[in-house]
């Protein structure tokens, strides 16, 4: 590449001139400064957001807990009526359901938010306002979902809710709409973190950060926001199909309408498994940063890390079915997932070993997130171990579902997640508050947790083997479960007290106490490069990296950094700016400006967030009224925040580099969050596909006699003016690059009928067959294939007025076009999903020899 | 809290029967599995131990850079071969055994129903069906192959004691094979979470010789012996009981609810949670939803006195 | 190699390239060996499932049990096929103490070319472990 900038042989920095220091600082400042008072809530930049992100999933950690609390107190003695069948059916649920979506996941959210950008040093994510708009999403939902237990209609179908106790209404209440509703807006959420921190780790490193000296956290970052963009998607596909049986009959669980429960189970694991290790790497991962700190050296093995983490990213996509070992699926079938189950202990048990190994051969200096840690890796090891036992399927056959399963999984998600994040919060305490925890509480905290974690759950183990099934709010005296679960309860509250010292530990007002000094660890990573007291503006100046450890490996970088001796020391325009980089060698691409606080985030989460509550209750016109507030404040806020076109196309952001201004097309960030958006909604779509196949596996007549299949000539002409409206999306981009911006309005605005009309085409190609979604699974099916794409055309419309008023107003030119070239790849991704669902529909049946 | 824990301490200790017990040996499928978990159990703490001691020892010693070699086959021997060799060992006998317990064929066939929440039990036998209901009674030393089915929710089948669980979905059948090698009464379980009564959804597995299996099962074939003008017989169908529950031999063929014809042959009452005497089915008929909440029957509070009386002595002469 | 997508405007030539999607120094090695595993797992899946669902539960199982064999065997010739490539053009070494940690793009070709030999081996590993079912069991 002749252009490429050689980074090592960059011109020295000019001389320190302490004047210019300051006013350099004055506007970075100025620039980066949070809102005062209570306007603190527009707050977009990831040190607030972080915080808050962690703060609010401590206190849904917190709530569960007492919940998990309350249910000890009910299995203390046998025969036990403190809480009634009713509540305790609510409370189990609520645990399991808050620990998972509003404690466990969120978590790994948050804590990537608060210290992603500054372990690459960089200002802020490419996406700040997104990082606020997913948390305000989250705490919304949260609180609704949390909240329905005061009103007594808290979920009560246990934290996967199985068909049909879920789909048929006459079983399960508005507990159950409460519960789809709010996670899968909680979902939403998640998947934009995702996205932000995907684009986060390939495109914001820093300069001269190739993948070879990427830190082990943003390699695990990646694989696990790689990971919940196609864990989630595939619930969110269940979740739709079950509220659409639940709110308008639509048969897909329904036995006798040709639907199979056990659908719900395959999407519900093919999450569910995968989510396991979605909080299991992210805890690890803080380990894999805070080790080497304390080793005072590099990690061994960090290439084998790398594997590890990418391989358990991909064996755990094979492990859904060991959910449903009982459910009689054929043995062989069992078989395969029994064997990925196995497989991947070996990734897992790489991992642990590079642990030991980099201990070995240094001298480990001891602290309490060390101890943390090796309290993290007794338990883990310990789950992993009954891991190994309940893969096995004739074990699995006595395990399931009993107080043994019980006792693994939280040995598991204890060890593997919470205790490394206790170990976390008492390393990187001082990096965001920039005062010392109190390390006497510290080990307090840490024993109490540990022997109440061991007291609890390691007895439950017999207690399963002793025959008592999960989830049940009662036994008998002569069970012979008595003494044992008397045990697990006041380990439980060890354990909750050890959790209460470590809150107040946190918590206590620390105000007059002195500040840590820099680098408080002595760490190697760029995290602790941050200024004591910090700087809303992150880094003073954005270094370029050559090594993996840079505050070991990098000679004075601190005080270069300090002085502004590196890339975009200055904040001239007022702007808050980033530097894009290139995925593989971190070329610096381009500056990013980025939006500041902003009340339009807030806005379009609560109109979203209002939407979904109000559909639980099935107020569909006020639901409609929110629904279009929401579209009113995201455009509002992409119009006025997003592609703005700049005052000049290049600016010199330091060391003899000149940047643009402006980046279209893959090189943006914006192009990368489209996209990787997109895979997450193709994923959802397979969701949709696989279904479909499901039921052709399982059901031996659903595809029905050819006279009611879906017209072929109309899905035919249905797909020709779908591909067509495609066509001119694309035409658009295409004509307006050649500066023809008439035309290529047109085009945009064209696609918009010849697209309804494809989409009536198939909605007719089914309705005039007479297929009743509410009689038959197939119908069922079929109606859904149709409006999926149908939702994805409404999406498209929308944008595609969008653009055409950006193109009307100058927004979008010839050559600052990089609006049009998203919304071209969006109509990619929907071209693709239309041709498969013809397929389907109409291929597939003609194919089984069933067509006309 | 109902009972003061001073009574439960000694209760405690005397009440660790086990009848729900996976290591308990009474039937050949738990035997098997039970094998597994002795050298599964033995091998974790082997493992965990050598893990953590290894955790522990490179913590407390000085740096060796000549380790470095050491810690390098440590991490590929310990931590991708070991691992490796040890799960796909067991991978391969899980799987044998897996291969083993499963049989599509039986000494007999009984079809479980799951109910919310409780079970329809059907013997087949040459002479046609025996339905009972709540209680299954196996011949020693015979596979029993268990037809699942479920008419509303998933529930799942499990005498921990006999063997692993299977679950009962709607719409599908599965099917269990279990071989009791042990007499005795052992305890069965809904597993599933099936909502409301979940934790109240039992049965009694009751092992027997062949002998006594036989006569059981043969008077269980019988229709119900009553007294013509037998005045319980006459209130259980005033108070419209018969719309629910079948009682062969009468008028009442209720499908609703459990069969009733042979209901005091039986250990125990609302599906394996009370035993069968008549002050708690008197409670169970008048105040039902306090001893098992949330089910479909509903209770007969004005039912008193004498007539209560006479349902109840009616009810137990069904044997 | 320029891609509709990588048009920028026009004034001034940026720096740095687009990402590569299939020529040398391109990441896309990393997933490719665990993506064949994932492949050679659904479709054992898939034929075990479709098998056992369409042909009958007492049908035997000879002939999926060799298609997956056979479906392993390919998998993993396919695997050995990417593992050359890696060590062959991003020179990736099989070392656990591994010091790829020189800043340059030979030095990032050969950490992507190291982590792509270890993650061939998991793979094979994975595809064996996916076949041993496939020769335990005769019937569904």
């Amino acid at each position: 590449m002749t252009d490429e900038i050689d980074l090592s042989r960059l011109p020295p920095p000019e001389p320190y001139d302490e004047a210019r220091d300051k006013a350099q600082r004055k506007r970075l400042m100025d620039v980066w400064r949070e809102p005062p008072g209570w306007k603190i809530i527009s707050a977009v930049n990831n040190s607030y957001i972080g915080k808050w992100y962690l703060l609010t999933s401590f206190a849904f950690f917190t709530f569960a807990g007492i919940l998990a609390l309350m249910i000890r107190m009910q299995l203390a003695v046998p025969g036990n009526d403190l809480f009634s069948q009713q509540l305790y059916n609510q409370l189990f649920t609520l645990h399991g359901t808050a620990m998972m979506f509003l404690f466990a996941v969120p978590i790994f959210e948050a804590v990537a938010i608060i210290i992603l950008p500054e372990i690459l040093g960089a200002r802020d994510l490419p996406f700040p306002r997104l990082s606020a708009f997913g948390f305000w999403c989250f705490i919304i939902g949260g609180i609704f979902v949390c909240g329905s237990i005061f009103f007594g209609v808290a979920p009560d179908g246990g934290w996967f809710m199985y068909t049909p106790l879920s789909s048929d209404p006459a079983y399960s209440g508005l507990g159950t709409d409460i519960w789809l509703l709010g996670l899968s807006f909680i979902e939403v959420s998640s998947i934009a973190a995702a996205v932000e921190l995907i684009v986060g780790v390939l495109k914001s490193r820093p300069p001269g950060m190739r993948l070879n000296l990427m830190p082990l956290y943003c390699w695990y970052v990646l694989v696990v926001a790689g990971m919940i963009l196609f864990a989630f998607p595939p619930l969110i596909a269940g979740d739709l199909l079950l509220e659409m049986e639940r709110a308008f009959g639509w048969a897909f669980f329904d036995p006798d309408r040709g639907g199979d429960p056990l659908l719900w189970q395959h999407l519900f694991w093919i999450f569910g498994h995968p989510e396991v290790y979605i909080i299991f790497l992210p805890s690890i991962a803080l380990i894999a940063t805070m080790l080497p700190t304390f080793a005072g050296r590099p990690m061994v093995g960090h290439s084998w890390i790398v594997l590890s983490a990418v391989g358990v990213a991909f064996l755990s996509f094979g492990l859904w079915v060991h959910h449903m070992f009982t459910t009689g699926l054929p043995e062989i079938s069992l078989s395969f997932f029994s064997a990925a189950s196995e497989a991947v202990a070996v990734p897992t048990g790489i991992q642990i070993f590079c642990f030991i190994a980099t201990m070995l051969v240094s001298r480990v200096r001891p602290s309490v997130p060390m101890l943390f840690a090796g309290g993290a890796l007794a338990i883990f090891v310990f789950g992993g171990l009954t891991g190994v036992m309940v893969a096995l399927v004739p074990f699995d056959w006595q395990a399931h579902d009993s107080y043994f399963i019980v006792a693994h999984l939280h040995y598991t998600l204890i060890g593997g997640m919470l205790f490394p994040l206790f170990a976390g919060i008492h390393y990187w305490y001082p990096f965001v508050t920039q005062k010392a925890l109190n390390a006497r509480a510290g080990k307090w905290s840490f024993w109490l947790m540990f022997g109440g974690f061991n007291v609890a759950f390691l007895p439950m183990h017999w207690t399963g083997i002793m025959g008592m099934p999960r989830r049940v709010w009662t036994y008998d005296l002569s069970d012979g479960w008595a003494l044992l679960n008397m045990v697990s309860t006041i380990g439980a509250f060890v354990f909750a007290a050890g959790f209460a010292v470590l809150a107040l530990n946190v918590l206590w007002p620390r105000g007059k106490a002195p500040l840590v000094k820099r680098n408080l660890w002595n760490a190697g990573t760029m995290e602790w490069a941050a200024e004591v007291p910090d700087k809303p503006w992150g880094v003073r100046s954005i270094p370029y990296i050559h090594t993996r450890y840079p505050l070991w490996e990098q000679e004075g970088l601190v005080d270069q950094i300090d002085r502004g001796e590196w890339f975009l020391p200055d904040a001239e325009e007022g702007k808050r700016e980033l530097i894009v980089t290139d995925i593989l060698d971190a070329r610096p691409l381009f500056v990013q400006r980025v939006g500041g606080p902003s009340f339009l985030t807030l806005g379009a989460a609560f109109c979203l967030g209002a939407s979904f509550i109000l559909a639980t209750f099935h107020l569909w016109t006020i639901t409609l009224i929110f629904g279009a507030g929401f579209v009113g404040f995201t455009l509002w806020w992409l119009w006025t925040g997003t592609s703005l076109i700049p005052e000049k196309p290049e600016k010199y952001a330091g060391r003899g580099l000149t940047l643009p201004t402006y980046a279209q097309g893959n090189r943006s960030p914006g192009w990368w969050a489209v996209f990787i958006t997109m895979t997450g909604d193709m994923t959802a779509f397979m969701g949709l596909v696989f279904s479909y196949f499901f039921y052709w596996t399982a059901l031996p007549d659903f595809l029905p006699s050819a006279e009611h299949l879906p017209s072929f000539a109309w899905l035919l002409v249905g797909l020709a003016l779908l591909i067509g409206a495609w066509g001119m999306t694309v035409g658009a981009r295409e004509t307006l690059g050649r500066g023809q911006r008439g035309l290529s309005m047109a085009l945009l605005i064209g696609a918009l009928p010849v697209g309804a009309l494809g989409i009536g085409a198939w909605g007719w190609s089914a309705y005039a067959k007479g297929l009743d979604p509410t009689a038959q699974s197939f119908d069922a099916m079929v109606w859904m294939l149709i409006l999926w794409p149908a939702l994805h055309l409404l999406l498209n419309w929308v944008m595609s007025l969008y653009v055409a008023a950006r193109i009307k107003f100058g927004h979008c030119t010839p050559e600052y076009r990089a609006d049009l070239m998203n919304l071209a790849l969006y109509s990619h991704f929907l071209a693709l999903t239309v041709i498969t669902i013809f397929a389907l529909l109409a291929l597939f049946p003609l194919l089984m020899g069933v067509g006309s | 809290m109902r009972r003061s824990i001073f009574l439960i301490i000694p209760a405690l200790l005397a009440g660790c029967e086990g009848r729900h017990n996976w290591l308990a040996s009474a039937g050949a499928e738990a035997q098997r599995v039970e094998d597994l978990f002795w050298v599964l159990l033995v091998g974790a703490a082997v493992i965990w131990g050598i893990v953590i001691g290894a955790a522990v020892y490179a913590h407390r010693r000085q740096v060796d850079p000549s380790l470095e070699t050491q810690a390098r086959r440590f991490i590929l021997w310990g931590g991708a071969v070991f691992p490796t060799v040890v799960v796909g060992a067991l991978l391969v006998w899980g799987l044998v055994i897996l291969r083993d317990i499963t049989s599509d064929e039986g000494d007999l066939t009984v079809r479980v129903d799951g109910e919310r929440w409780w079970w329809r039990v059907i013997y087949e036998t040459p002479e046609g069906d025996v339905v009972t209901a709540n209680e299954i009674r196996l011949p020693v030393d015979r596979t029993a192959l268990f037809r699942l089915t479920a008419d509303d929710v998933i529930h799942s089948f499990w005498v921990p004691a006999l063997g692993g669980k299977m679950d009962m979905i709607p719409g599908r059948e599965t099917t269990l094979a279990l071989t009791p090698i042990e007499t005795g009464n052992w305890g069965g379980l809904c597993a599933e979470y099936c909502g409301g009564a979940h934790a109240l959804m039992r049965f009694d597995a009751i092992v027997m010789e062949q002998s006594a299996f036989d006569s059981w099962l043969e008077a269980e074939a019988q229709p119900a012996e009553i007294a013509a003008g037998d005045p319980g017989f006459e209130i259980f169908q005033e108070e419209g009981c018969g719309a629910c529950h079948t009682i062969r031999g009468t008028e009442a063929q209720g499908p609703v609810g459990p069969d009733l014809t042979h209901l005091a042959s039986r250990d125990k009452l609302g599906a394996g949670i009370y035993d069968m005497t008549p002050e708690n089915m008197a409670r169970w008929i008048t105040d039902t939803h306090a001893m098992k909440p949330d089910i479909d029957m509903p209770p007969y509070p004005d039912l008193q006195g004498e007539r209560l009386d006479r349902l109840v002595a009616f009810l137990m002469s069904l044997d | 190699m320029r891609h509709g997508s990588d048009e920028q405007p026009r004034h001034f030539t940026p720096p740095g390239d687009a990402p590569r999607v299939i020529d040398q120094g391109s990441v896309w090695i990393l997933v490719a060996a665990p993506s064949i595993w994932a492949a050679h797992f659904l479709l054992s899946y898939w034929v075990a499932a479709i098998w056992c669902a369409k042909a009958g539960p007492m049908a035997s199982l000879v002939e999926p049990r060799w298609i997956i064999v056979a479906l392993g065997l390919i998998s993993a010739a396919l695997i050995a096929w990417l593992g050359v490539i890696a060590v062959r053009r991003y020179g990736g070494v099989f070392v656990i103490f591994e010091e790829i940690t020189e800043s340059s793009e030979r030095g990032r070709d050969r950490f992507v070319g190291h982590v792509a030999l270890l993650l061939c081996v998991l793979s094979v590993v994975a595809i064996g472990f996916t076949v041993i079912p496939g020769l335990v069991f005769a019937t569904c």
